[in-house]
C-alpha cells in the first residue's frame, strides 16, 4: 500500500510537471500579444513593446521557462498582468469563492441526487419513480445559462425571495448553487437508481430480508454501500469539474469563481494568471483522483493495491 | 407597492445606523454639517459591466473603473456631458506658450487622511505616470518634458511637441497623496484621494464599498452616505438586479433590452448620444481596398439607416463627421449617402469583377456586432461585392490586424478624454497606424501636428480641415455614432446619463 501511495505520487509530480510545460508553451505559441491586450485598442506599437519588456516577454521562451520555474519553487507564480498583483493571490482568492459554490453543489449533488436515486430504485415503476426520472432527464438537459435566468428572475425578481446575483451571504449561494448542481445531481440520481436496482436483486439482499433486518438497514447499509464505488468514480470526477470552475454559472450569477477569471484572463493573455489556475487545478485533481482511489478500499475491503 | 416591500423587507445593521443618524440628524442633533442639513442619507448601490481590476487611477484605462475612481480621487480637470473642461483640484489653467501649461490649484482641499492637497500631489502623480513606463497611462504623458512647481499652488507641465489636449486626458488621471510614493503596493490596497468618497473595502471580482467623505471641498456633496459598485458583467444578470430593487443603476444596457427594462416598475431608462463612433477601417496598405474608389463604392452600398433603425433599434446617430458632435473638431459634413447603383457604377468604371474582402472582428466586442456585419455582407453582395466574416478571438483579430491581413475591421473609438487628438494621432498619422491600417498623408499629418497646440481656435480649424480630407479619402467607414443607455431606479434623483458611460453618483440622491 505505501509502495502505491509513492508511486502515485512520483506519476502526480511528473503529470504536474508536464502540464506546466504544456501550458507555458501552449500560452505563448497562441496568436495574441499581452501587452496589446492591456493597453487601450490602438496604442502606439512603441507602447506596446515596452510595456512586453517591462512585462519580461522579450526575453527567449526557455529563460521565460527557467524564470518561472525557479519562481515556481519559491512559490512565487509571478504577478498577474492584468491585475498587477501576485497571480497566485488572485488565483486563491477565487478559489474560496469555487470552493464555496462547488461544496454547496456537492452536498445539493449528493443529498438530492443519491435520496432520489435511492427512492427511484426501491419505489421502481411507481409515480416516485416516474417524478425522479423526469427531474434527472431536466437537470442533464436544461442548459445551465437558461435554468440560471429562469431561477434568477423567478425567484430574484418576480418572487423576491432570494438576492439574483452576488458574493456575499449563504443566501447569494442557494441558485447559483442549484444550478450548479442541477446537471450532476441528475447523473447521480440515475446512476445511483440503477446501481442500487442491480444490487437490491442480489442474493445477500434476500438473506438480509430473510433474516429479519429492517428495511431501513437493508438499502443503507447493505445496498447502498455496494452500490457506492461506482457512485464515488462520478463524485470523485465531478468534484474536479466543479472545482476546476463553473464559467457559464459564475458569468450567470455575477459569482467572482475562478472559472470566469481563467476564461477572461486566456482573452487577455494574462500568462501568469492561466499557468496559475492550471497548475492548481491539475494539483486539484491529481489530489482528488488519489484520493478517490484510497477510499475505494475503506468502502470496498476487497479492493486491495500493491 | 414592490420597490416598498423589497426596500422594507430587511434593515440591515448598516441601514439601521444610517436610519438612526438620519434620526438624530432630524433631532437636530450635532453630527457632520452636510448630514445636519439633511442633505446626505442613504446608500446607492450602481452594477458596472467590467469588472475593476485595480484602485490605480494611472494603471488602466478601463471606463468601470474609471467610474469608481472617480469617487474616491478628483483630477485636475473635470469635464461637463457637453464636453466642457471645468476646474476641478486646479481652479485655473492657461497656456503660457505652445508647449507650456500652467495650472492653479485649489486651496484648502485635503485628502482623506487630512493632508492637504498641493502642488507636491500633482509632481508625484504627473511624473509617476511620465516615469513609470509599466503603467498603463504611461505612453499618454511620453510627451511631457518636466513638471516644476511654481509656489506651493500653481505647477508648471512643459512638452516637448505642443500638448493641447493636456487638459483633457488630465481629467482621466485622479491626484494622489505623494505618501503614496513609499509603499505604493500597500497604498493602493486601501488608497485615499481627495475624492467625494472614501474607500471602506473591495471584495475582488464583486464588489466596493465606498463611504461619503463628510469633508468634500463641494458644497453639498456627496449626497448619499454610502456608495457601492457591484461588478455584474453579464447584462441580463445587471438587469435583473436592477428590476428586482437591489441595485439603483446599471451601465451597457443595449437597445433590445429598453423595452423590458422601460415595462419594468420602478424602472428608468435614458438615453444619450455618446462620444462614440462605430466605425470599420480598412487595411489602406492592401490590395484591393486601398483604392479609394473601391472604398467609395462600398461606402455607397451600405444602407446605414436601415442598420440603425432595424438592428440598433434606433440607438444610433447618423454619422456628419469623423468626430460626434460637442467635441473641439467637430463640423457637420455631409451626409453619406445611399446609393448602390453608383456603388456598381464606380465598380464598373474601375474594371472590378468578383471582389472579394475580409471583414475581421473581434467575438463579442461590440454589441450585435455579427448582426450589422452579417448585413453589411449582404448589402455589398448586392453590389458584387463578396465578404467574408471572420470573427475571431480578441487577441487574434488584434494580431491579425497587426499583420496587416484583413481588409476590414470592425472597431469602434470612444473619445474618452472629449478631444479627438488621441484619435487623429493614432489613426491617422504614419507611426500611429504603422501597425494598424498604414495610412499615411503627409497633408493630414501636417494638420494633426498643427492641430496640437493649446489655442482652440487653431485647433478648430485645423480640425475641420482635416475632417473634410478623410470625409473624401474614406479611410474608415463610420457607421453611426453610438447611444448610452442606462437602466436606473425611479427612486434616483439628479441622475445624469454620461456620454462618455461613466457612472457618475456624487450629486445623485435617492429618494
Amino acid at each position: 500500500m505505501r509502495a502505491y501511495v509513492l508511486r502515485r505520487l512520483w506519476q502526480s509530480a511528473l503529470t504536474l510537471a508536464g502540464v506546466s510545460v504544456l501550458v507555458f508553451v501552449i500560452l505563448r505559441v497562441l496568436p495574441g500579444d499581452p501587452a496589446k491586450m492591456l493597453l487601450p485598442d490602438g496604442a502606439p506599437q512603441s507602447a506596446v513593446d515596452e510595456l512586453n519588456r517591462q512585462l519580461g516577454l522579450h526575453e527567449p521562451l526557455h529563460v521565460q521557462y527557467a524564470l518561472f520555474l525557479r519562481s515556481v519553487f519559491r512559490g512565487d507564480f509571478g504577478q498577474s498582468f492584468q491585475y498587477r498583483a501576485p497571480a497566485l493571490q488572485v488565483v486563491t482568492e477565487r478559489l474560496a469563492a469555487t470552493v464555496q459554490l462547488a461544496l454547496a453543489a456537492l452536498l445539493i449533488t449528493v443529498s438530492v441526487g443519491v435520496s432520489l436515486g435511492i427512492v427511484a430504485a426501491v419505489r421502481r415503476g411507481t409515480r416516485y419513480d416516474y417524478a425522479s426520472t423526469i427531474l434527472a432527464v431536466l437537470g442533464q438537459s436544461l442548459p445551465n445559462f437558461w435554468l440560471g435566468i429562469m431561477l434568477i428572475l423567478l425567484f430574484g425578481v418576480a418572487l423576491r425571495w432570494l438576492p439574483t446575483s452576488g458574493f456575499e451571504s449563504w443566501r447569494h449561494l442557494i441558485l447559483p448553487a442549484v444550478t450548479l448542481a442541477a446537471f450532476p445531481m441528475a447523473l447521480v440520481a440515475r446512476l445511483t437508481r440503477s446501481s442500487m436496482l442491480e444490487i437490491l436483486g442480489r442474493d445477500f439482499i434476500r438473506t438480509g430480508r430473510a433474516k429479519g433486518l429492517a428495511e431501513r438497514a437493508v438499502i443503507l447499509r447493505h445496498a447502498l454501500r455496494n452500490a457506492a464505488v461506482p457512485l464515488l468514480t462520478v463524485l470523485g470526477l465531478q468534484i474536479g469539474t466543479l472545482l476546476g470552475g463553473a464559467v457559464i454559472t459564475e458569468s450567470v450569477f455575477a459569482w467572482p469563481g475562478m472559472g470566469k477569471l481563467v476564461v477572461d484572463a486566456i482573452f487577455f493573455r494574462d500568462f501568469p494568471v492561466v499557468q496559475t489556475v492550471l497548475i492548481l487545478s491539475a494539483t486539484i485533481f491529481v489530489v482528488i483522483n488519489l484520493l478517490v482511489d484510497l477510499l475505494y478500499t475503506v468502502i470496498d475491503p476487497r479492493i486491495r493495491y500493491s | 407597492m414592490r420597490e416598498s416591500s423589497a426596500a422594507s423587507r430587511s434593515v440591515g445593521r448598516r441601514q439601521f445606523l444610517t436610519l438612526s443618524a438620519a434620526g438624530l440628524a432630524a433631532a437636530g442633533l450635532p453630527l457632520a454639517p452636510a448630514r445636519a442639513q439633511g442633505k446626505r442619507s442613504g446608500e446607492l448601490v450602481a452594477g458596472l459591466s467590467e469588472r475593476m481590476l485595480t484602485l490605480d487611477p494611472a494603471n488602466h484605462y478601463s471606463i468601470s473603473s474609471t467610474s469608481v475612481h472617480r469617487h474616491m480621487f478628483d483630477p485636475l480637470v473635470d469635464v461637463t456631458n457637453d464636453s466642457k473642461f471645468v476646474p476641478a483640484l486646479a481652479e485655473s489653467w492657461r497656456a503660457v506658450n505652445n508647449t507650456t501649461w500652467r495650472f492653479t490649484l485649489r486651496k484648502g482641499v485635503t485628502f482623506h487622511d487630512g493632508t492637504p492637497f498641493n502642488a507636491d500631489s500633482v509632481l508625484y502623480t504627473l511624473r509617476r505616470v511620465k516615469d513609470n513606463t509599466k503603467l498603463i497611462k504611461s505612453f499618454v504623458y511620453q510627451d511631457i518634458e518636466s513638471v516644476e512647481k511654481d509656489g506651493d499652488f500653481a505647477v508648471v507641465v512643459t512638452s516637448k511637441r505642443p500638448f493641447g489636449s493636456l487638459p483633457a486626458h488630465l481629467t482621466m488621471l485622479g491626484m494622489l497623496p505623494p505618501s503614496a510614493a513609499k509603499n505604493e503596493d500597500a497604498f493602493f490596497q486601501k488608497p485615499i484621494g481627495t475624492g467625494p468618497f472614501r474607500f471602506v473595502s473591495w471584495t475582488h471580482g464583486d464588489h466596493i464599498v465606498l463611504s461619503a467623505n463628510p469633508s468634500y471641498w463641494k458644497p453639498a456633496q456627496p449626497r448619499v452616505e454610502k456608495l457601492t459598485f457591484r461588478f455584474i458583467p453579464e447584462l441580463s444578470t445587471r438587469s435583473a438586479a436592477l428590476r428586482a430593487g437591489e441595485i439603483h443603476v446599471i451601465d451597457r444596457v443595449t437597445p433590445d433590452l429598453v423595452e423590458t427594462l422601460k415595462g419594468s416598475r420602478g424602472v428608468k431608462v435614458y438615453d444619450v448620444p455618446a462620444v462614440e463612433a462605430q466605425r470599420w477601417v480598412f487595411q489602406l496598405a492592401k490590395e484591393p481596398v486601398k483604392d479609394q474608389r473601391l472604398r467609395q463604392a462600398i461606402s455607397l452600398a451600405i444602407d446605414r439607416n436601415v442598420i440603425i433603425k432595424e438592428l440598433l433599434l434606433g440607438y444610433g446617430r447618423p454619422v456628419d463627421s469623423p468626430v460626434p458632435p460637442g467635441l473641439i473638431g467637430h463640423t457637420s459634413l455631409p451626409a453619406k449617402a445611399y446609393d448602390p447603383e453608383k456603388a456598381r457604377q464606380i465598380l464598373k468604371q474601375a474594371g472590378y469583377k468578383d471582389v472579394s474582402i475580409d471583414f475581421v472582428l473581434m467575438k463579442d466586442f461590440y454589441p450585435k456586432q455579427l448582426e450589422i456585419t452579417q448585413a453589411v455582407a449582404a448589402m455589398l453582395g448586392e453590389v458584387g461585392i463578396k465578404v467574408n466574416i471572420k470573427n475571431l478571438e480578441i487577441a487574434t483579430a488584434r494580431e491579425q490586424r497587426s499583420a496587416g491581413t484583413y481588409d476590414m475591421f470592425y472597431s469602434g473609438w470612444a473619445h474618452m478624454p472629449h478631444d479627438p487628438d488621441w484619435y487623429f494621432g493614432q489613426w491617422f498619422t504614419k507611426a500611429g497606424a504603422e501597425k494598424l491600417t498604414r495610412y499615411d498623408n503627409p497633408r493630414v499629418e501636417k494638420l494633426i501636428a498643427e492641430g496640437r497646440v493649446p489655442d482652440p481656435k487653431v485647433r478648430q480649424a485645423k480640425y475641420e480641415e482635416l475632417e473634410r480630407i478623410l470625409w473624401d479619402e474614406e479611410p474608415e467607414i463610420w457607421l453611426c455614432y453610438t447611444v448610452a443607455i442606462y437602466g436606473t431606479s425611479d427612486r434616483l434623483r439628479n441622475f445624469e446619463p454620461r456620454r462618455d458611460y461613466y457612472v457618475l453618483l456624487s450629486d445623485v440622491a435617492i429618494a
